[in-house]
């Protein structure tokens, strides 16, 4: 324990004079614990010494702990967003950004499955707050205009959508699958809440 | 109203294990354990003494070979002087303090 200290010490100072004084002193402090403050606190004079380098190394330290929370990657298990999102794909997911900008007509979120919650799927976002949804010869229509949806597949243009109108209330989203004929979405479960999403994805 | 440079509590700590006995040169560790100031506290007040002239720091072989040498540190003429005025503003500011308290428990 105090050899792995010393040598963290060691390396944290780097040859600085003040850093090198609180190692000279290393050997004074007897048992673990005290040898531990007085690492602890030397490493915190090696830092104030260079404050670049640690403020760097603090920074890279922050990212990588954030991003791991802030970001996941997502395997696409069904064939519900087909074609925008191929079966077996993987994409990466945020979990945190969109709290703070909300999420806007198109975007593509993820929710815990209501049938299923252990599970997540990915859908698009037709529907949001005060919007009122309908469908009529197989197009959606959000506010009484039909919606342009390119990102459809030529089969779901085809069979086309079919929904019962709906009005959206506040704290809640109407989303749809790209993959009209086959995916599970707000024309089965209806309404989502608002609160029921956890991602939106990146890329 | 601006705070006064070097008058912190563990500063004024430090200056008191120092002014003990001025001329000697001291070690980081005894300085530590006197004052019971973390290595995290000491040094960076140490630093900033020396930095400003108030203390001077030296660099002493030590006795057992093999072993780095050891930093020492005194103060400086000025680092004297500054000293006795923080320690005995600071004695002035808690006579005050209980002079004070007194009036309240004892009122006139």
């Amino acid at each position: 324990m105090r050899r792995v200290l010393y040598r963290i010490l060691k390396i944290a100072v780097g040859g600085r004079p003040w850093g090198e004084a609180v190692l000279a002193e290393f050997d004074q402090t007897s048992g673990s614990g005290e040898a531990l403050r007085w690492t602890a606190g030397g490493l915190w004079v090696a830092a104030r010494e260079r404050p670049v380098a640690y403020g760097v190394a603090l920074a890279a330290v922050l990212l990588a702990v954030t991003t791991s929370f802030s970001f996941s990657v997502w395997y696409v298990p069904s064939n519900a967003m087909t074609p925008t999102l191929a079966v077996t794909s993987h994409h990466l997911v945020d979990r945190i950004g969109y709290r703070v900008t909300g999420v806007d007509h198109g975007d593509i979120v993820a929710l815990p499955i209501p049938d299923a919650p252990a599970h997540e799927t990915l859908l698009r976002v037709i529907g949001l707050p005060g919007d009122h949804i309908e469908c009529r010869d197989g197009k959606v229509l959000r506010g009484g205009t039909a919606l342009d949806e390119p990102y459809l597949s030529f089969e779901s243009q085809v069979v086309g959508t079919e929904c019962a109108p709906v009005t959206v209330p506040d704290g809640a989203v109407y989303v749809l699958g790209d993959s009209r004929p086959v995916a599970q979405d707000s024309r089965h479960w209806g309404l989502i809440s608002a609160d029921d999403v956890t991602g939106r994805l990146v890329v | 109203m601006p705070r006064t440079p070097h008058a912190s509590p563990q500063t004024l700590r430090l200056f008191e294990a120092l002014m003990k006995d001025p001329t000697t040169w001291r070690y980081g560790y005894d300085l530590s354990r006197e004052t019971g100031l973390a290595s995290g506290t000491l040094y960076p007040i140490l630093m900033r003494l020396t930095e400003q002239s108030l203390l001077e720091a030296g660099w002493e072989p030590s006795d057992q070979p093999g072993r780095p040498p050891r930093h020492t540190y005194r103060l400086t003429g000025d680092g004297v002087a500054l000293a006795r005025v923080r320690l005995a503003d600071a004695a002035a500011k808690a006579a005050a303090r209980r002079g004070t308290s007194l009036a309240i428990v004892r009122p006139a």
